[in-house]
């Protein structure tokens, strides 16, 4: 009981810490991770065994593909060439931005997909002399819902894959249809809520359709071989269930066979700056800090008091998490909550017994969480990312005005996924 | 370059007995040719420093003399002393210290310098009877203790520019842009109105102000090809002032900073120019790598 406590203060003020971000995130996960074997209320061994390797090398796999992948100059060729089509017309692009940011966050993540489109955006916005805020807002939307819809899209997704049997194929046939029908929703609302707002000369749209996108492709090489393995990559993942290859180990090939191909020069750098390390550790230490709490039995008190408040009733317990995942995601990062939940949700499997019945409570976890992120400018990474690029570019972008746009879609998204949970799985 | 670090206590004699100039130069050679390797040695070298006395008194008027034989192809520089109870006679200058300098044909400088050094210290009466009445390793270390330097380094205060532009905090940038242009700068300290050093302003800094973040945030801009970011520039000039675009946390040099470290600071950090800031915080001068090429490499 007194280990519990200590390790429940250890959880608290490092969430706290990581919530306020008074330290560094990844430092403050590492020093609780660090202090509960310190405290000894788990060994090293323990601790170090909790840390999901699979989860690990997946990111750092990914993190090489996604280098590489920028240097051959793609998303930036995809987006300028979806403003061309769009001919310079606001609205237009403003959706079309939106499906490519859906779309690519589906398979490169949400923050890596904002990084490389925001400032195109920017660009964008600056030469048609129009506003570049309501296409951030839309794009964050864009990224974390894309996030959704694949296992390896949004960290929550990723931590949920490896926690559970499920594989690649089984996220697509779950969470995709419920995205989808989420992004046909946005863009209805995108269309309401901007159609009317933007106006733009035709002198600022010709500097636009100027733009020699072509430019950009410099080593068509690298595109073509990088295009493979991606295919390859995926493909390998969707047969997940036929291969039995692991997660990480599918990553980390093809993660490490384009670094062989790509610029020898660039290799170190990769390695040294791409690979964002603070990231890898800041999971680590989650790992351990949430063991900590399993450990004391701390999860399994937090499972059975939810579980007696649904009366052990799966339909009801999924409404639960999908509701409350969604509003905790919105006010803190979804990754240390989704960690977290994860051994709860393990936990009430036990209680429930039947595992056909645990389906619906997982894909509620992943989808509140993912959804959730976008309720709040600090509800998901790619927010406080996308936030932090217009800031420094002078266009401000206040907690309430994301958030009358940010909570109004979320709320939208919730519905539809509630419907969909309710309609698919009861 | 430090006197002491010359020094050899080996080559070090204290002498009470009453000896004539020639038996004291050859203890002096035999000192120095057990310890040291010398293309001309022994009886020789006795001879050779005996005929430089023919030629002038090598005796100054504090009581030393300093002998000097220089050597072809030995590159080093050996000094023996000999510190003497019973003074010898140099037409009438009674010597108690004799320094014999054993140098290269070529280290003419060094060997000014370190008479320079010789002397000085041969005008310290009390020094010059502390070192008669000690041993060798003492002299060494008295010497030591003194910090004399015989080549005085080139220092930045030697080849920085003394005249320097300066700009205000406050400046407008078009004011900035104006001394970029017309002084033929790209690099400007920042100082406050009483010359207290701030920061500095370079040209990329200037330019910097007509590009977008965002634009530096894309992995490659070639595809455009008529976007013109200066126009932003030319906006700005008259809003934005010097304080708001200057680099407020640069390394800068001192006066006392040696050429070696300077040209250190300049690869390890990219630069090619420095500020030259006294202890105090004011500027003094600005140094480039130019400088330092053409005054210390190429001169």
């Amino acid at each position: 009981m007194l280990l519990m406590l200590l390790a429940l203060a250890i959880f608290g003020v490092t969430y706290l810490l990581i919530i306020t971000e008074w330290i560094n995130k990844m430092l403050a996960a590492m020093i609780g991770g660090f202090a509960i074997i310190l405290t000894g209320i788990v060994s090293q061994d323990v601790a170090f065994h909790a840390i999901d390797w699979n989860v690990i090398f997946f990111l750092i796999g990914m993190m090489l593909v996604i280098s590489v992948m920028r240097q051959t100059g793609l998303f930036m060729y995809l987006a300028i060439r979806i403003a061309k089509i769009a001919k310079g017309r606001p609205l237009m692009i403003m959706i079309l931005m939106y499906l490519l940011t859906t779309f690519t966050s589906a398979f490169m993540g949400s923050v890596t997909t904002i990084m490389i489109l925001v400032p195109i955006v920017l660009l964008i916005a600056s030469e048609l002399k129009i506003s570049p805020v309501p296409f951030i807002i839309t794009m964050v939307i864009a990224s974390n819902a894309g996030g959704a819809a694949t296992m390896i899209g949004d960290p929550p997704n990723i931590l949920i894959g490896s926690a559970t049997d499920y594989n690649f194929m089984d996220f697509i046939i779950n969470l995709t249809p419920p995205i989808l029908l989420v992004t046909i929703a946005s863009v209805g609302l995108i269309w309401l809520l901007y159609h009317k707002a933007m106006h733009v000369s035709n002198e600022n749209r010709a500097k636009l359709m100027s733009y020699d996108e072509s430019m950009l492709i410099k080593n068509p090489f690298l595109l073509k071989s990088s295009i493979i393995i991606l295919a390859a990559m995926l493909l390998a993942f969707t047969l997940q269930g036929v291969l039995h290859i692991e997660t990480a180990t599918i990553a980390m090939s093809a993660g490490l066979l384009l670094l062989v191909l790509s610029d020898k020069n660039k290799v170190e750098q990769i390695l040294a700056n791409d690979i964002d390390w603070v990231t890898i550790f800041f999971f680590m230490g989650l790992f351990m800090i949430v063991e900590s709490l399993v450990e004391t039995g701390f999860i399994t008190i937090i499972a059975d008091n939810i579980m007696k408040v649904t009366h052990s009733e799966p339909k009801a317990t999924s409404m639960v998490i999908l509701w409350v995942s969604s509003i905790f995601s919105a006010v803190i990062d979804n990754v240390p909550f989704v960690a977290a939940m994860i051994p709860v949700l393990e936990d009430m499997g036990v209680i429930i017994g039947n595992p056909d019945a645990m389906h619906p409570l997982w894909w509620s976890l992943s989808l509140g969480a993912c959804l959730g992120g976008n309720g709040t400018m600090v509800g998901a990474s790619a927010n406080i990312v996308a936030i932090g690029i217009a800031n420094r570019n002078g266009f401000r972008i206040s907690f309430k005005e994301y958030t009358k746009i940010g909570a109004f879609f979320t709320f939208v998204a919730i519905l539809i996924s509630t419907g969909y949970i309710l309609l698919r799985y009861y | 370059m430090f006197l002491s670090n010359l020094l050899d206590s080996r080559a070090i004699i204290h002498e009470r007995r009453i000896l004539s100039k020639e038996q004291v130069y050859r203890l002096l050679v035999e000192k120095i040719c057990k310890h040291h390797r010398l293309p001309i040695c022994g009886e020789a070298l006795t001879q050779l420093i005996l005929e430089r006395d023919q030629i002038s008194s090598t005796a100054y008027a504090s009581g030393i003399s300093i002998p000097h034989i220089r050597m072809e192809n030995f590159q080093d520089t050996v000094i023996g002393m000999a510190f003497l109870q019973n003074p010898l006679d140099y037409d009438g200058i009674k010597v108690h210290w004799v320094c014999l300098v054993i140098s290269d044909k070529s280290s003419s400088k060094l060997y000014l310098n370190l008479v320079a050094a010789l002397l000085k210290l041969s005008k310290d009466q009390d020094l010059v009877s502390r070192f008669k009445n000690s041993d060798a390793s003492t002299v060494i270390h008295e010497i030591n203790k003194l910090q004399i330097r015989l080549k005085q380094e080139v220092t930045i205060a030697d080849i920085m520019v003394t005249d320097v532009v300066s700009i205000s905090p406050d400046a407008l940038l078009s004011e900035l842009s104006d001394k970029f242009c017309h002084r033929n700068l790209s690099y400007i300290p920042v100082t406050d109105e009483n010359g207290r050093y701030l920061g500095n302003v370079n040209i990329l800094r200037l330019l910097k102000v007509g590009v977008p973040d965002y634009l530096m945030m894309l992995d490659d801009i070639s595809f455009l090809r008529s976007y013109e970011p200066l126009e932003k520039l030319f906006e700005q000039e008259d809003v934005l002032t010097v304080g708001e675009i200057m680099d407020k946390e640069e390394e800068y040099l001192t006066p006392e900073t040696s050429i070696p470290e300077a040209v250190f600071e300049m690869i390890q950090h990219h630069k090619r120019f420095f500020s030259v800031v006294n202890k105090d915080g004011m500027l003094v001068g600005v140094v480039t790598a130019m400088d330092i090429f053409r005054k210390v490499i190429k001169a």
